[in-house]
């Protein structure tokens, strides 16, 4: 796996974390174990999220600005797989 | 809304309607890529599909 | 609103076409137990959920559950690219190919088209929470059924994902039901729809 690859894998397992606690902090809001595990995860995934946008193409617009050519648009499409 | 941890006692629970119970979270998994591609993060819902009797 | 993200929730990396099992998954982007079902059904059923923490699952496991769309989406997509001809007609596949070449179109894997009728809002909390509990256990089984027909691992994978998030959502939609029974009167849930009857006291 190429560092392009593990970075976006990462932010994958840093996602699936997040979306896992919201679910569980939507029904046990005064867990403050899982809000903690919740800000921890959040601060690393948004770390690694712009740190992709900057080195390889934006994953969301938000982080899409640019001081060259809009890179949005020729971005990889998820559903192309390694194999295309 | 309060906290519910020990509202398990389900022989105090009204019949006629269904009742599931709160999860007590206390860990993560220890490994999150393992628990990323088994598709949870809480081992106490890792329930895979085996398609055999014996678990 | 929503915002949109260039990856998947998980990876699909499908190397070898196979359009017989692609026919059998495509159930679940428009069959009756499907993704987009699934997440129809919650996002609609936001609006007459009278309590901010339940609205709040609804929105989230509906979201989820468009990111699974997108994920099956990719499976049949991978599975039906580079697909010849011969494979076509071979696979049973001619059929599909003559109304939408390898386009992804929502259908059940009998080639019913998705529909609206296959899932409720009935406006009633408890209600469309039970709905919520059986849909995920019918998503549950059909993805069961999907891995008795699949051998092959980088097709499984992804699979055995979203079998595992329809029991975790179901876990939710069960303590979301918890939390609308702690709003009721235990004496006789039934007395009256929380959503609709906001009238106070009897007269």
């Amino acid at each position: 796996m190429g560092e392009k690859e593990q970075l976006l894998r990462d932010i994958g397992i840093a996602d699936f974390v997040l979306t896992e606690l919201v679910l569980y902090l939507d029904t046990h809001p005064f867990d403050r174990n899982a809000q903690e595990y919740f800000n921890h995860y959040n601060r690393i995934k948004l770390q690694m999220e712009k740190e992709f946008s900057q080195k390889y193409y934006p994953l969301n617009t938000r982080y899409a600005e640019s001081s060259k050519e809009w890179r949005w648009g020729a971005a990889p499409l998820p559903w192309e797989g390694e194999c295309a | 809304m309060h906290e519910h941890w020990n509202d398990n006692n389900f022989d105090d629970f009204p019949v006629a309607m269904a009742y599931v119970p709160w999860q007590k979270f206390e860990r993560l998994c220890e490994d999150l890529e393992k628990g990323y591609c088994a598709g949870t993060i809480f081992p106490e819902l890792d329930k895979p599909f085996t398609g055999r009797r014996c678990v | 609103m929503w915002s949109y993200e260039k990856r998947l929730e998980f990876p699909v990396n499908i190397k070898e076409p196979n359009a017989k099992l692609a026919q059998a998954i495509i159930s679940q982007y428009g069959g009756p137990d499907g993704e987009m079902g699934a997440s129809m059904r919650y996002l609609s059923q936001r609006y007459s959920m009278p309590y901010r923490e339940v609205a709040g699952v609804l929105t989230d496991i509906g979201t989820e559950e468009l990111a699974h769309l997108e994920m099956v989406a990719a499976i049949v997509h991978q599975l039906t690219r580079n697909l010849s001809m011969e494979e076509i007609e071979k696979c049973g596949f001619a059929s599909y190919y003559v109304d939408h070449t390898v386009g992804v179109w929502p259908q059940a894997a009998s080639g019913f088209p998705f529909t609206a009728a296959q899932f409720q809002v009935t406006g009633d909390p408890v209600t469309d929470l039970m709905e919520d509990l059986a849909a995920e256990q019918k998503a549950r089984t059909t993805y069961d059924n999907i891995l008795r027909l699949v051998k092959e691992p980088d097709v499984c994978e992804p699979i055995k994902f979203l079998r595992m998030r329809e029991i975790v959502h179901f876990q939710r939609f069960g303590e979301a039901l918890r939390i609308v029974q702690d709003r009721l009167d235990s004496r006789n849930f039934y007395a009256f729809n929380p959503a609709f009857d906001t009238k106070e006291c009897c007269d």
